[in-house]
């Protein structure tokens, strides 16, 4: 899993490339942590390349919509692949964040 | 096939690509996805929380009858029914949700059956899918 963070104009990109799992998700959750201190978070996390999420990669989305909505930010995951989105709408994720 | 893995702390991972590198296991990608979701949910669970310090065993294996594949995880941990804990309630708004508690419900979700036995003092895990 490669995790890179840029920022553009008035949004945060965060690109997610490979697989999401039990092994990484600690590495994530310290990768993201930046994304938690923002005044007002403007996120879009691009899927393309995300290949699969165990519940591990699920509760740090969760966590990282959490805050969004308590400091009236936006996020959105864009370009999941279908496999990955059926992870979303299995768990009723794709009802809290939104999926473009 | 069956391997044992001894002990188990931090080696989830392996024991992760041991039951995918199975010659059980079907080919197409689809399946395998949520294959490898739920054995990760299955084993993680047991590497984490069956024992003190992951100081313990696990045998875990896959066969095949007929076109349904089943995939079976024993330990000797403290006896633990993973199927018995509630679902979650998926209709809640992000702020209502807790964070954890998927992992289960994803393997129920996505396999087409899960049994659970504590028999000789081993919890017994069996999955089963369709293929």
């Amino acid at each position: 899993m490669d995790v890179t963070i840029t920022q553009e104009a008035e949004k945060t990109v965060v690109v997610l490339t490979g697989r999401l799992d039990t092994t990484n998700a600690d590495r994530f959750q310290q990768d993201i942590a930046p994304l938690m201190q923002m005044e007002t978070p403007n996120i879009e996390i691009n899927c393309t390349d995300m290949e699969y999420t165990s519940s591990q990669g699920l509760r740090l989305f969760l966590m990282l919509q959490k805050n969004v909505n308590a400091h009236q930010g936006k996020m959105v995951m864009k370009n999941m692949k279908p496999q990955v989105k059926e992870i979303f709408d299995i768990t009723g994720f794709s009802n809290i964040i939104s999926i473009i | 096939m069956k391997v044992r893995f001894e002990p188990i702390g931090g080696k989830t991972a392996e024991i992760i690509e041991a039951l995918m590198a199975s010659d059980d296991m079907p080919l197409n990608d689809e399946l395998r996805f949520k294959l490898r979701l739920c054995i990760e949910e299955a084993v993680a669970n047991i590497v984490d929380y069956a024992y003190e310090g992951g100081n313990g065993f696990v045998e875990v294996g896959t066969y095949i009858n007929g076109k349904e594949l089943f995939i079976t995880l024993e330990d000797s941990g403290k006896p633990f029914n993973p199927l018995e804990k509630s679902d979650p309630d998926i209709t809640l708004s992000a702020e209502d949700r807790p964070i954890g508690g998927l992992g289960i419900f994803l393997c129920k979700q996505l396999m087409d059956d899960m049994t659970y036995a504590f028999e000789n003092g081993r919890n017994k895990l069996t999955m089963k899918k369709n293929i």
